[in-house]
């Protein structure tokens, strides 16, 4: 079985990585890894399994090799178009190298502003996602399982769920009396979307002989949603929370540039606005950092409580 | 559920079922009881505007062990629904016990054929459920779980996800689930349909032996005339125009009537 094409994916993990936000080289690498799973999944993996041994391990130390290859052969593009202020239309004489990268994200670890706003963004992103998760899972449950909830709430989400969580900066301004309570409705209004309708999703395609067993049981709605309901939608859920989580930090980071006073996002554009193109730099990447945590805890989550899929053996994602 | 040590005086074959035990069931709350009796009156049964059946007659007494047996598309499945309250009947009455059924209820357990147990709990959790549901204190509900898993031969499988587990041995999960809460009446659609010919054995020879000890009246679905011989002590033949026949099986350890089993089964075939 090792190796073998994983046909069935749970759906917690079948999440489009596209949705967590990154730098253009975190893309880069995206697709690289991906280039990799896919010959995992051909016949490369299975003349390798079948060999075995030795030439196994060899073959997966030439494609590591050229995994760690492939990244630094891009960062030695990015040093030498920098280095040499190439401007081939694209301007690279305007990045900095990564030396001067790396200094500046040597002197910001340091620096107690970092990490003040690193916890503020978390604490903005959590708190709305939070909230979103347990108002998107409930809402998505209830117009699921009752039509009359559907009459009332469906209208109303369908027309706002449009427009995009962005958009809202404005109304977001003018209704809250301080910044920071604007930044986490932002944030929860885009992470509750993705949540609400894969829940409701989840909901819907739950097999009707699961509730059909529970009520022949004795059980009643209150249990059907308890013994049912919940644990069976728990692989949508988190499907939605995973790419919640990632529209939940596009979200943030825009909001701080536009509205904050803190934060990882008001912090790269005011590099920006004070022309340190190499503290620019460095928020990307905290960005980038943070956002792959949070969603790899997401997964990790995920993935513990949904342990009952049916899974490929030997399926690594 | 008697006792376990009884498991091993029984002898394989069909057992006298009309000489009824009452079972003890460790003494559940609220559980057990004489088997259920069942009437339909008239009923006509169906999804949206489809009539799957009309005017459907039959009368199940309390205790027995009716089975169904149809072709494929014959409204089998569609009869136990509404007997287990899943599905409303469209006309006539459909009575469990004298009182009309309006619901599911926890009297009336349900086995089905596949994919019944909930896969996110192991086998002893899926078998504790109907007592969770009912409020039955943790101890007492582990104890009673511990023994039908026990009884179903899964006690090393206890831990297991369904899916970790073989068909045969999901249906066993599925039996003891149904009996665990001490039900009035069993229904089961063709819970051995998706099974191979051995392990399909094994689990009739598993079910007349738990049987033997409860008085619940079971209701069994199937489109499989030796397997409705085997376990019935009645079988009904439903056809597209709905109860062709109540047949009743001859009496005694199998194989001693071979001649009547065999004069049975060419009427039941013929209805079909």
């Amino acid at each position: 079985m090792a190796g073998a094409p994983t046909t069935r994916r749970p759906p917690a993990s079948g999440v489009p990585e596209d949705a967590a936000p990154g730098t253009a080289e975190d893309a880069a690498l995206g697709t690289a890894e991906d280039a990799g799973d896919a010959e995992d999944a051909g016949p490369g993996a299975r003349r390798g399994a079948a060999t075995g041994g030795t030439a196994g391990r060899r073959g997966a130390a030439v494609r590591w090799g050229t995994r760690a290859a492939s990244l630094l052969a891009a960062a030695g593009l990015w040093q030498a178009l920098t280095a040499a202020d190439a401007r081939l239309w694209l301007r690279f004489d305007r990045l900095p190298t990564l030396g001067e990268i790396a200094e500046r994200f040597a002197g910001q670890l340091t620096t107690p502003v970092y990490y003040l706003d690193l916890v503020q963004s978390l604490i903005r992103i959590l708190t709305g996602f939070t909230l979103a998760a347990v108002a998107g899972v409930t809402v998505g449950v209830l117009i699921a399982r009752s039509r009359r909830a559907g009459d009332v709430l469906l209208p109303l989400l369908e027309a706002v769920r449009p427009i995009p969580a962005i958009a809202l900066v404005p109304i977001a301004i003018l209704l809250f009396p301080a910044d920071e309570q604007g930044i986490v409705f932002i944030t929860f209004t885009a992470a509750f979307f993705p949540v609400m309708v894969s829940t409701r999703h989840a909901v819907r395609a739950l097999p009707t002989l699961w509730e059909d067993a529970v009520r022949t049981l004795g059980g009643s709605r209150r249990h059907v949603l308890w013994n049912v309901v919940l644990p069976g939608t728990l692989p949508g859920v988190f499907g939605g929370l995973s790419v919640g989580m990632g529209v939940a930090w596009i979200c943030v980071i825009s909001a701080e540039m536009i509205s904050g006073e803190f934060g990882v996002g008001y912090r790269t554009w005011h590099a920006y606005t004070v022309v340190d193109y190499p503290g620019v730099i460095v928020g990307m990447v905290t960005i980038g950092v943070l956002g792959w945590l949070t969603s790899a805890v997401i997964e990790l989550i995920g993935r513990r409580v949904t342990r009952w899929l049916p899974r490929a053996e030997g399926s690594r994602r | 559920m008697t006792s376990l040590s009884q498991r091993d005086a029984l002898t394989p074959g069909r057992p006298a079922r009309r000489v009824m035990r009452r079972a003890t069931a460790g003494g559940l709350p609220g559980a057990g009881g004489a088997g259920l009796a069942f009437r339909l009156e008239g009923a006509g049964l169906g999804y949206g505007r489809d009539a799957v059946l009309r005017d459907v007659e039959l009368d199940v007494a309390p205790g027995e062990v009716m089975v169904v047996v149809g072709a494929s598309g014959s409204g089998k499945s569609t009869l136990l629904r509404a007997l287990a309250g899943l599905l409303p009947s469209r006309e006539g009455r459909i009575l469990a016990g004298g009182e009309q059924v309006t619901g599911p209820s926890a009297d009336r357990a349900m086995v089905f054929q596949d994919d019944g147990l909930l896969p996110w709990r192991s086998v002893r959790r899926n078998v504790e459920l109907p007592l969770s549901i009912r409020g039955v204190p943790r101890r007492e509900r582990e104890r009673a779980a511990e023994e039908w898993i026990e009884r179903v031969g899964l006690a090393d499988a206890a831990d297991r996800l369904p899916r970790e587990l073989s068909g045969g041995m999901r249906q066993r999960v599925q039996l003891a689930r149904a009996l665990v809460g001490v039900p009035r009446a069993v229904l089961m659609d063709e819970p051995f349909g998706a099974l191979d010919a051995q392990t399909r054995a094994d689990m009739q020879r598993l079910l007349l032996d738990v049987l033997r000890d409860t008085s619940a009246t079971v209701v069994f679905v199937t489109h499989d005339v030796d397997e409705a011989l085997l376990l019935a002590d009645r079988v009904a033949v439903l056809g597209r125009t709905g109860v062709r026949a109540v047949l009743e099986t001859p009496d005694g350890e199998k194989g001693t009537d071979a001649a009547a089993r065999a004069n049975l089964r060419e009427r039941i075939l013929e209805e079909l």
